[in-house]
């Protein structure tokens, strides 16, 4: 376990991220996925003190509808169990989107503008006060920062030959990112999955790459992909060592 | 009722693209597999979210 990791980007951009990573086993590859889930912590509303609320959902509704709604992270600046203060007063007839929460802390803002909170209608009105918690996906799960966080073997994909002349046509559907002859990584949305798109009239053999997995990385908004993965591969780390520590006579 | 903020099962965020899915594939004449993809919506977990959604607000609003 003391070897290096080898990693490669396939795919990134702020909120999804395709990696490459060799030398890992499956052990280590869960670990990570699961860290990424319930270890690194996010903000999201806990508490909120409605001050009117004449919408046609009820408080509880509302809040649940708050505490999804995904919070920009400053990890640096709050510690686990902190929490920051928000607030609302929108008036019907209109709409009221996560955009319109006031937040005491700039770094801490609605992730996306635009989701609708609730509808309006004339002489309705919500306002409210809440409080947003720094907590991890272990304690809820409106606190994970992955969506969706997975990984598959990377699949090396060899032209064996010419496929028989009389052979059916049928489909040869592959997912994920597969690696060419010549170490090329496509991933297999480029030619629509279907490998009979790429090698027409070719008999093709598949095997996984030992101890290469392709991680599908993608995050909420509330952190960027590079600090989520960051995060969760120190949190493995100190817990490793914390279990290393503790059972050192 | 309102358009759930995320999926149901995988937990992206879907509310934030209602809005435009409606006004382009309900009210508009567009094609709506192609204004999910457009809108970057690509599980089939979030866009049955969108396609299967109604809006209730309008008739719920008279008895509160």
């Amino acid at each position: 376990m003391a070897d290096d990791f080898d990693v490669e980007v396939v795919t990134r951009d702020d909120r999804s991220a395709r990696l490459l990573v060799r030398g890992l086993t499956p052990a280590v590859a869960n670990g990570l996925r699961r860290t990424m889930l319930s270890e690194v912590p996010t903000f999201s509303i806990d508490t909120v003190r409605f001050v009117e609320n004449s919408s046609v959902m009820f408080d509880e509704m509302v809040g649940l509808r708050l505490g999804l709604v995904p919070l920009t992270t400053p990890l640096d600046d709050y510690e686990v169990g902190e929490s920051a203060t928000l607030a609302l007063d929108v008036e019907g007839p209109a709409t009221a989107y996560s955009g319109d929460i006031e937040t005491s802390d700039d770094l801490v803002q609605p992730a996306d503008e635009n989701v609708p909170i609730i509808e309006l209608k004339e002489g309705q009105r919500l306002e409210f006060e809440a409080d947003a918690v720094l907590d991890t996906g272990k304690e809820h799960a409106k606190h994970q920062g992955g969506v969706a966080v997975g990984y598959r073997h990377l699949q090396r994909v060899t032209v064996v030959g010419d496929a028989d002349e009389f052979d059916e046509e049928e489909p040869n559907i592959l997912r994920g990112v597969i690696e060419t002859e010549d170490g090329e990584l496509v991933h297999t949305e480029e030619f629509d999955a279907d490998l009979t798109n790429r090698h027409p009239g070719k008999e093709l053999e598949i095997e996984d790459v030992p101890s290469a997995f392709v991680f599908h990385i993608e995050s909420d908004g509330s952190l960027s992909v590079d600090e989520l993965t960051l995060r969760a591969v120190q949190s493995l780390r100190d817990r490793a060592d914390e279990l290393a520590e503790k059972v050192a006579v | 009722m309102m358009i759930p903020v995320r999926c149901f099962t995988c937990g992206n965020v879907i509310g934030e693209h209602w809005e435009e899915f409606k006004a382009r594939a309900r009210e508009g004449e567009e094609d709506p597999a192609e204004v999910l993809d457009e809108l970057g919506v690509d599980r089939h977990c979030c866009r049955r979210m969108m396609v299967s959604h109604t809006d209730l607000v309008d008739v719920v609003s008279p008895y509160q």
